[in-house]
C-alpha cells in the first residue's frame, strides 16, 4: 500500500496550499530599494574585475605574440579564452543593444506566472 | 509585469514529451549505479580488499576511468539532458527544434558512453593483438584504442567526433526554441545558452588539441583549461541554470533578484574561463599564468556569493518548507556543500595551501562534495519532483525518499571529511620525506571510513532505485486536462 503520499500536497506547484501572506508595499519598497544597490555593488565587484582580466589576457597574448618566449606555449589556452570571452562579450553588447536587460526584474515574474497556468492545464495536480 | 489578458498557452503535453525525460532518467540512474559500483570497486582496491584481483579486464585502474566517465557522461550528461526537455520548452514556450532528433540524440549518447567504457576496460587488451598493431602501423594510427591520455578526457580517440557532434547536435536541438525567444530572456535561458557553446568547445579543446596540435606543458595547460572548463562552464551553469528554474516554480515565489542572478551570469562568463591553471600549480607553466588563475579563482567567489544570496533571499520567511518539501530540500542541501566547496577552492588554490594537499586526498574529497553534494544532488531533487508526474504516479514510500535522502546527504560529508583529513596527513608524510609507503599505510583507516560512506551512499541510490520501482508498479492517479490551450509555438 502506498504512504500518504507528500509531493502533491507539500510540493507541488498549483495546489491547494494557503497563500502566502502578501507583504505590505512599504515593505516592498524597501526590499526593491536594497535589492537594487545590492545588484548596483555586486555588480561593479564582479564585473569590473572581470572586465581586467579579460583585458589582462589580452594584454598577454599581445605580449606573447610580439615575442614573449616564456609564455609562448600558452598561447593556447590564451587563445580560447579570448575567443570564448570575445563571442561573450559581443553577446553582452548586442543583449544591451536589444534591450535585454530593460526591465530586467520582469522575466521572473512572466517564468512564473506561465509555469502556474501550464501546471493548471493539469487540474493544479501532477 | 504581466497584463490582465493573457494569451493562452499551448499544451504542456505539446512542449514536453515526458517519454524521453524519463528515458534520460532511467539512463543517467543506470551509469550511476555502474559508477558507484566501479568506486566502491576501487575503494575496496585501495583496501586490499578487492574481490575481484586478478581480473584484469575488471583491474581497478580501468575501473576508475569507468567510475569517472559513467559519472560525468553517462550520470550527468543524461540527467541535465533530460531535465532540459522539461524546463527549455516550459520557459521558451516553444518545443525542440525536432524531437526524432531528440530520440537520435539520445540513442547516440549512451552509444557514445557505452562506447567509452568499452574502450577503456578492452582497449589494452586489443592494443596488444598483433594484428591491431598491425593495422595501427598499416594506418598510421599511433594513438591508444583504449583510454585517451587526457585527464576526464579519457573517451577514446576514435569515439571523439561522435560525441562532438553529438553535442553540436544537443546546441542545436535546444537552441532553436531559445533564440525564437522574443524580448528580455529569463536567466536560466541564459546559463542553458551558454552552456551549450561552451560544452561544444571545452569538448574540442580538451579531446582534439592535446591529442593533436599542442604537446608537452602546453598540452598540460590545456588540459587544466579543459577539466577546469568541464566543470565549471558544463556542469556549473546547467546545474545554476536549472536551480534558478526549479527552485521559484517549488517554493511558488520568484526569484529575489533577477538582476543579481544576471550579474552572477556575466561573472561566471568572465572569470571562469580564467582559472583553469590553477590545477597545475607549483608546475613549469610561467608563474604570471598561475597567479591569473589564483586570482580570478578567488574572484569567482563573489560570484558564487550572488548566487547563494539570491536563493537565500527567495526562501527567506519561509525556512519551515525544507522540512516538508523534499525536493527543496535537495536543492538547498547541494547549496550549503556548493558554498563550501567554493570556500575550500579559494582556500586551497593559493600556494601555501596547494604545498601540503597537492595530489592528496583532500582533492579527492573535494571532488566528490561537488560533483555528488551539489550537482547529483540537485538531480536527484528534480527527479524526486518530476518522477511522479512522468510515470503518473505518487511516490510509492516516503520513507524510502528520505533515506535516499539521509543516507546521500550524511555519506557524502562524512566521504568528504574524511578525504580532506586524509589530504593533511598525506600531505605531511610526504613533506617529511618519509618512504612512500609510510603514508599508504597511514591512509589505510580513511580508506576503510571512505569505503563505508560510499556504501552509505549507495544504499541511498539502491534505496531510491526500489521505491521508483516500487512506485512505477502502483496505481496510475486521475488527471484533470479540461482546460483551453493554444498550439504549440513554432
Ligand atoms: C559508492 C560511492 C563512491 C565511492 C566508494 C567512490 C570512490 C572513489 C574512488 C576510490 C576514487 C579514486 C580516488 C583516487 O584515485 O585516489 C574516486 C574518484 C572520483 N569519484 Fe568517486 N566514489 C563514489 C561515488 C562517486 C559519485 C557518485 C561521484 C560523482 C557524482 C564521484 C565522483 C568522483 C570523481 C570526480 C573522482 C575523481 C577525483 C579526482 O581525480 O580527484 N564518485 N571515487
Amino acid at each position: 500500500m502506498n504512504e500518504p503520499n507528500f509531493l502533491p500536497e507539500d510540493a507541488f506547484p498549483g495546489n491547494d496550499d494557503p497563500p502566502r501572506k502578501k507583504p505590505s508595499p512599504t515593505d516592498e519598497a524597501k526590499s526593491a530599494r536594497f535589492r537594487t544597490r545590492l545588484t548596483i555593488v555586486l555588480a561593479v565587484l564582479i564585473l569590473v574585475p572581470s572586465m581586467y582580466g579579460f583585458v589582462g589576457k589580452f594584454y598577454e597574448f599581445v605580449r606573447i605574440y610580439r615575442g614573449d618566449w616564456e609564455g609562448s606555449f600558452a598561447i593556447a589556452p590564451m587563445l580560447n579564452y579570448l575567443l570564448a570571452s570575445g563571442g561573450f562579450l559581443c553577446l553582452f553588447f548586442w543583449a544591451t543593444a536589444n534591450r535585454m536587460f530593460h526591465d530586467i526584474e520582469e522575466p521572473k515574474h512572466a517564468m512564473l506566472d506561465n509555469e502556474q497556468r501550464l501546471d493548471q492545464q493539469l487540474g493544479g495536480k501532477p | 509585469m504581466t497584463s490582465d489578458v493573457k494569451p493562452l498557452l499551448p499544451r504542456h503535453d505539446d512542449l514536453v514529451n515526458e517519454r524521453l525525460v524519463a528515458w534520460y532518467f532511467l539512463a543517467a540512474l543506470t551509469f550511476l549505479t555502474v559508477s558507484m559500483l566501479a568506486g566502491l570497486l576501487v575503494a575496496l582496491q585501495l583496501i586490499r580488499a578487492n574481490p575481484l584481483d586478478g581480473v584484469e579486464l575488471l583491474s581497478p585502474a580501468r575501473w576508475r576511468m569507468v567510475h569517472t566517465n559513467a559519472i560525468a557522461y553517462g550520470f550527468l550528461a543524461n540527467a541535465f539532458l533530460g531535465c532540459l526537455h522539461w524546463a527549455i520548452p516550459r520557459l521558451t514556450l516553444r518545443p525542440v527544434a525536432s524531437v526524432a532528433l531528440s530520440y537520435f540524440i539520445f540513442s547516440a549518447w549512451q552509444f557514445v558512453v557505452v562506447c567509452t567504457a568499452a574502450g577503456i576496460i578492452l582497449g589494452p587488451s586489443f592494443q596488444a593483438q598483433d594484428w591491431v598493431a598491425e593495422l595501427a602501423s598499416q594506418f598510421h594510427i599511433s594513438m591508444s584504442l583504449g583510454a585517451q591520455g587526457v585527464e576526464w578526457g579519457e573517451t577514446p580517440f576514435w569515439i571523439d567526433p561522435v560525441a562532438q557532434l553529438g553535442l553540436l547536435l544537443v546546441a542545436i536541438n535546444f537552441m532553436t526554441p531559445i533564440v525564437r525567444q522574443r524580448g528580455p530572456m529569463y536567466v536560466s535561458l541564459w546559463y542553458f545558452m551558454a552552456a551549450f557553446v561552451w560544452t561544444f568547445l571545452t569538448y574540442g579543446m580538451g579531446n582534439f588539441m592535446p591529442e593533436y596540435v599542442v604537446g608537452g606543458v602546453s598540452g598540460g595547460a590545456v588540459g587544466g583549461l579543459f577539466i577546469h572548463d568541464l566543470v565549471g562552464l558544463f556542469v556549473t551553469p546547467l546545474g545554476w541554470g536549472l536551480m534558478y528554474y526549479f527552485v521559484p516554480i517549488m517554493l511558488k515565489r520568484p526569484i529575489w533578484s533577477h538582476g543579481l542572478s544576471l550579474v552572477g551570469f556575466w561573472g561566471l562568463a568572465f572569470f571562469y574561463p580564467l582559472q583553469g591553471i590553477h590545477h597545475f600549480l607549483y608546475t613549469p607553466i610561467p608563474m604570471f599564468l598561475q597567479y591569473g588563475a589564483i586570482i580570478s579563482t578567488i574572484a569567482v567567489e563573489l560570484v558564487v556569493t550572488t548566487v547563494v544570496i539570491n536563493f537565500i533571499g527567495t526562501i527567506w520567511g519561509d525556512g519551515e518548507v525544507l522540512k516538508k518539501n523534499l525536493p527543496i530540500r535537495w536543492f538547498y542541501c547541494g547549496m550549503i556543500y556548493y558554498f563550501i566547496t567554493c570556500f575550500q577552492c579559494a582556500l586551497q588554490v593559493t600556494l601555501t595551501f596547494q604545498k601540503l594537499i597537492h595530489f592528496t586526498d583532500w582533492v579527492v574529497g573535494h571532488a566528490h562534495l561537488v560533483m555528488f553534494g551539489v550537482f547529483s544532488m540537485w538531480i536527484f531533487g528534480i527527479m524526486t519532483y518530476l518522477f511522479p508526474r512522468l510515470i503518473g504516479r505518487d511516490w510509492y514510500s516516503r520513507k524510502l525518499c528520505e533515506i535516499h535522502f539521509w543516507f546521500s546527504a550524511v555519506g557524502v560529508f562524512i566521504m568528504f571529511l574524511d578525504l580532506g583529513l586524509a589530504g593533511v596527513f598525506q600531505g605531511y608524510y610526504w613533506a617529511s620525506l618519509a618512504p612512500w609507503d609510510v603514508s599508504v599505510t597511514g591512509s589505510q583507516s580513511f580508506w576503510v571510513v571512505r569505503a563505508f560512506a560510499g556504501l552509505m551512499m549507495f544504499s541511498g541510490t539502491l534505496c531510491f532505485l526500489v521505491n521508483l520501482y516500487l512506485t512505477w508498479r502502483g496505481p496510475v492517479r486521475e488527471l484533470n486536462p479540461d482546460i483551453d490551450v493554444a498550439p504549440a509555438l513554432a
